[in-house]
């Protein structure tokens, strides 16, 4: 064993001295026979002549000798990297082509990669993350919810009390805070935690310690905060003494008791957590709203986790929980809370609803982006594949050139398999160096694609990295050794089947016409896969532009908006309202300012108020046509520029108690239908009590858009936010007379002279907002329009390649021909058949492949069908039109064959 | 590392090495007419079945090697048994005399 390992080293390492020893050794081989020749009585020279033919060629039996050493199979290896690298070197106008193809190919790939194993797969940075789910309640919860996988307060109590399931469960609540400085204040997001959160997911403190059972206990009990590590960093400046101080959150004095884990910005990816509070604390972090201590189970608002026992699947779990939520179901469902906000008929439906466990990493921006990264990994997926066929097609018609090396290879005994091998090494080699270029450009395109995707100020503490892990560089390498076997293999058999009695005679031009069978298919391959790609660039653009060209329903060029709440700076109802009056009164004084108007909801930022409503003729609604709702000021329609279409819009004089509330045509038209809806009169079902319908209808304004700019307008309402006492903040409008962007600054110095303590959120222009909600359809429309054309140049390069190939290896029967007397437009004809057949071919398979695939992408589509005939036949027409004149030049140059020369040239 | 089963006449060519240098040190020629000397003349060893079997026994730990000087007075590599080489010399030496015993009575059955 020692021996073969020392045999290897020398083998490997001291090759030169081994084959120096191994001359020597023959030499000297060779001069004794001879010596033992002229003892024997034959001349010297003769002797030796003699002795070295005795010997059969010094030259075989090195290479024989060396055959049985250790490791021969590295020496070779070493040999054909050697020779692959200078092959490579030697064509370096082939070789950038093909590191270039590949570098865009799998650089493409990785950049997807990346991002989708970043967002989507990967699981939080906790112990054991598989083993943490999340515990949902599956259909209508009838009541106020804070979202699809929250659940009341009391409900997470008694499945925190009585479930089997679990080793641990903990719930959440995210929301934002107001950390007060001396002379400003800013908004922060923060992680309510229920005692559990810190040890069930196995976080542990860099600092003092995390939220125990003592920390959240009782309602108000204990004012503690632990920081998250990004935070302390940046905020404290890794301050070592910072436990014991106290900050100010919404006002209130909290003591920092601890600093969490590097890494852990909360249990949701996309919206790090920056200080985590015990969850008694609700009323102190999102005043004047509770549903922990009133113990409401219609309002659902926490977000509860469980980690699973050992050896329990999520399965069992399901299984175990379903009875135990049927009996807190069948209790509640008989509650008057329940029975105020619901029918008999909803009851049934409520008593169906499931316990449903998801996986415990999974959130909102992981559900958002699921989709569209996987669709556009699929489709750098086809634009690789394709440059691999482009690639294959390079190496076929090199191979072709290279015959003669590869006879003569053969005739000097080189076994097949060694010519296969040596251009899978050679395949290979090209794939590594497109690889490195390929992660580079990967790096960069991250980078970009960060920077467009996420908003400026989150980019710089989103926890998304450009720079690959290990699971990302596995998936690289994997990529290159699968494409360089896919456009290595192929051409390396192909070539290594040379015949080499034809190859090295001077051979006529009938060789290898098998081989432009195969190129034929390959660039068949190439044409469908760039009209696949183009079909889907078209889709997803002409899906940006409908949603673009859609408007919100009102004028937003001049709009600017931001929200404050006051409410979060310690300020009493009383107090907010007079912010907001002074507010509207100090803005609407500014220079450049049109108007100012005051919304307690924000429109096109996804959110909604929805409640049920009850009237004369109606009762309660089902759920799914829930009127969506908003309190706004006096100047807030004309500020949005809605015109008010009959009645009249609010006044100042709309004070409490009058009772009015402004709606959309689709509201009246649904409520009120074939009556004036003017002075009709509805309520808001309300769970704590009975309520009759006391608000008038007053005004009507058109159809406009409200949580985003796909929905169809749903029925709205709207009430005069001077009517209402609890207003906790408001999103300002403000139509101003220039560019609004101009007057962001301007803005910005206002609001911290009016009030440094109440921090202003998310101001952008209006357009930029609306911009901003298109990004996942704008990242989708251009990586998906810039993946086509470069598929689209891939198979036209592809194309063009075939045509001449075949254009050349018939110079001399097209020379015939002419010289027989066909037209120079016989022969363009002849070639150009040839081209429309093979992208004919190609458009019917990709045409059959994307009708086939259409039904993925239909949810990603707006406003036009995933079939679109339009879109379909124009990527077929400037897919045909660019291949056709790639082929068209060859066509072209077989018309001018000289009769004579071609004749003469065999 | 159990010893590599060899076909029968890369088997032949080992053991005939194995037991040329079982008494002594001898360069490649020394090998080669030792052979032909201890087999009467039968096997007469061409430098190109030679060389690649007695770099394969060295790299299998079987022989050892060091330069010496020749008889023409010309630096020359001489190969003898290592341990390893006496111990693969008495296997293969009992397995061919079981072999050729076999094939003798073999042969002789009618």
């Amino acid at each position: 064993m020692i021996s073969r390992l020392r045999a290897l080293w020398n083998n490997v390492f001291r090759r030169k001295q081994l084959d120096r020893d191994l001359n020597e050794e023959l030499e000297a081989y060779v001069e004794l026979v001879s010596a033992e020749k002229v003892r024997a009585g034959i001349s010297p020279e003769e002797a030796r002549r003699d002795a070295r033919r005795q010997a059969g060629g010094i030259d075989q039996i090195v290479q024989n000798v060396r055959e049985v050493r250790t490791g021969i199979w590295l020496d070779r290896l070493v040999q054909d990297v050697r020779y692959g690298v200078r092959t490579i070197a030697k064509n370096p106008a082939f070789s950038l082509v093909a590191i270039a193809t590949l570098a865009l190919g799998i650089g493409a790939n990785t950049a997807m990669f990346s991002l989708l194993d970043q967002v989507v797969l990967r699981l939080l940075p906790v112990r054991h993350p598989e083993q943490l789910v999340i515990v949902r309640e599956t259909g209508n919860h009838y009541g106020n919810s804070y979202g699809p996988n929250t659940i009341s307060w009391p409900m997470f109590e008694d499945l925190r009390d009585y479930n089997q399931a679990f080793s641990g469960m903990f719930c959440r609540f995210p929301t934002s805070v107001t950390i007060g400085y001396s002379d400003h204040a800013v908004q922060i997001p923060a992680e309510l935690v229920s005692s559990a959160y810190f040890q069930t997911l196995g976080v542990s403190a860099v600092l003092g310690r995390t939220i125990g059972q003592d920390d959240d206990s009782v309602p108000d009990g204990k004012p503690v905060v632990v920081l998250s590590y990004s935070f302390w960093r940046s905020y404290f400046n890794s301050d070592q003494n910072i436990v014991g101080r106290t900050i100010s959150l919404n006002g209130n004095a909290m003591t920092v008791i601890g600093v969490a884990q590097p890494n852990f910005d909360g249990v949701e990816l996309g919206s790090p957590a920056k200080v985590f509070v015990p969850i008694m604390m609700k009323t102190e972090m999102t005043p004047h709203s509770d549903g922990l201590k009133d113990r409401r189970r219609r309002l659902s608002w926490v977000t509860a986790y469980g980690r699973l026992k050992t050896g329990i699947t999520t399965e069992q779990a399901q299984l175990s929980l379903q009875p135990l939520l049927h009996s807190i179901l069948e209790m509640e469902v008989l509650q008057p809370e329940f029975t105020r906000s619901a029918t008999a008929a909803d009851g049934q439906l409520f008593l169906r609803n499931q316990v449903e466990l998801l996986p415990g990493s999974d959130n909102g921006l992981r559900e958002q982006m699921r989709r569209p990264l996987w669709l556009l990994l699929a489709l750098t997926g086809a634009v690789l594949l394709l440059a691999c066929a482009n690639l294959a097609n390079l190496l076929l018609a090199r191979a072709a050139a290279r015959e003669r090396e590869f006879a003569v290879r053969l005739a000097i005994g080189a076994g097949r398999v060694r010519i296969v091998r040596q251009l899978l090494v050679e395949s290979l080699l090209l794939s590594a160096a497109g690889t490195v270029v390929g992660l580079a450009l990967a790096f960069l395109a991250d980078r970009v694609l960060l920077r467009i995707y996420l908003p400026a100020n989150a980019a710089a503490e989103f926890a998304i990295s450009p720079i690959p892990d290990g699971r990302v560089l596995a998936f690289v390498v994997g990529a290159m050794l699968v494409t360089s076997m896919v456009f290595g293999l192929v051409p390396a058999v192909r070539g290594s089947r040379t015949e080499i009695t034809l190859s090295l005679k001077d051979r006529s031009g009938t060789l290898s016409t098998s081989g432009i069978s195969l190129k034929r298919m390959l660039v068949g391959v190439q044409v469908s896969l760039s009209l696949l790609l183009l079909v889907g660039a078209g889709l997803f653009v002409r899906t940006l532009r409908n949603l673009e060209n859609l408007g919100p329903g009102f004028p937003t060029g001049h709009l600017l908006t931001f929200t404050t709440t006051p409410t979060l700076s310690g300020y009493s109802y009383a107090e907010t309202k007079s912010y907001y009056d002074r507010l509207s009164l100090a803005l609407k004084t500014m220079p450049g300012v049109a108007s100012v108007g005051l919304s307690t909801m924000p429109v096109l930022r996804g959110f909604a108020w929805q409640n049920a409503i009850l009237g004369k003729d109606f009762e309660g609604t089902p759920i799914e046509q829930q009127p969506v709702l908003s309190q706004v000021d006096p100047d807030y329609f004309e500020t949005l520029g809605i015109p008010v279409l009959a009645g009249r819009a609010f006044t100042a004089r709309d004070v409490a108690p009058a009772d009015y509330a402004i709606v959309n045509e689709t509201f009246a038209r649904e409520y009120f239908p074939g009556r004036n809806p003017i002075g009709q009169r509805f309520g808001l079902v309300d769970d704590m009590r009975p309520v009759t319908p006391n608000t008038e209808v007053i005004g009507v304004i058109p159809d406009k858009k409200y949580r985003d700019l796909r929905e169809t307008p749903p029925p709205q309402a709207y009430f005069s936010s001077l009517e209402v006492s609890n207003i906790r903040g408001m999103t300002v409008y403000v139509r101003t007379q220039g560019d609004p962007h101009q007057f962001e600054d301007a803005l910005l110095n206002r609001m911290r002279q009016f009030d440094p303590h109440v921090p202003v959120v998310d101001l952008q222009t209006v357009n930029e907002q609306i911009g901003f909600s298109l990004r996942t359809e704008r990242l989708v429309a251009s990586l998906s329009a810039v993946f086509g054309g470069l598929a689209t140049l891939l198979a036209v390069i592809g194309l063009y390649g075939v045509m001449a190939y075949v254009v050349q290896r018939r110079t001399r029967e097209i020379g015939i021909r002419i010289a027989l007397g066909a037209a120079r437009s016989n022969v363009i004809a002849m070639v150009m058949r040839e081209v429309f057949l093979l992208i004919g071919t190609g458009l019917a398979a990709g045409f059959l492949l994307a009708l086939a695939l259409a039904d993925l992408i239909r949810s990603q589509l707006y406003g036009l069908n995933a079939r679109d005939p339009f879109t379909f036949i124009g990527a077929a027409i400037v897919l045909a039109l660019a291949a056709g004149s790639a082929g068209f030049i060859p066509a072209l140059r077989a018309s001018t064959v000289d009769p004579t020369t071609a004749l003469r040239e065999e | 590392m159990p010893a590599p089963q060899s076909d029968l006449l890369q088997g032949t060519l080992d053991l005939l090495i194995l037991k040329a240098l079982a008494p002594l040190e001898l360069h490649g020629m020394g090998v080669s007419r030792r052979i032909a000397q201890i087999t009467d003349g039968t096997f007469e060893v061409k430098a190109g079945s030679l060389f690649p079997a007695l770099h394969r026994m060295e790299q299998a730990g079987w022989l050892k090697s060091f330069w010496g000087e020749s008889e023409t007075n010309r630096r020359a590599k001489f190969y003898s048994l290592t341990k390893a080489g006496k111990k693969q010399l008495h296997t293969e030496s009992e397995r061919w005399e079981r072999i050729s015993l076999a094939m003798a009575t073999a042969l002789r059955t009618t």
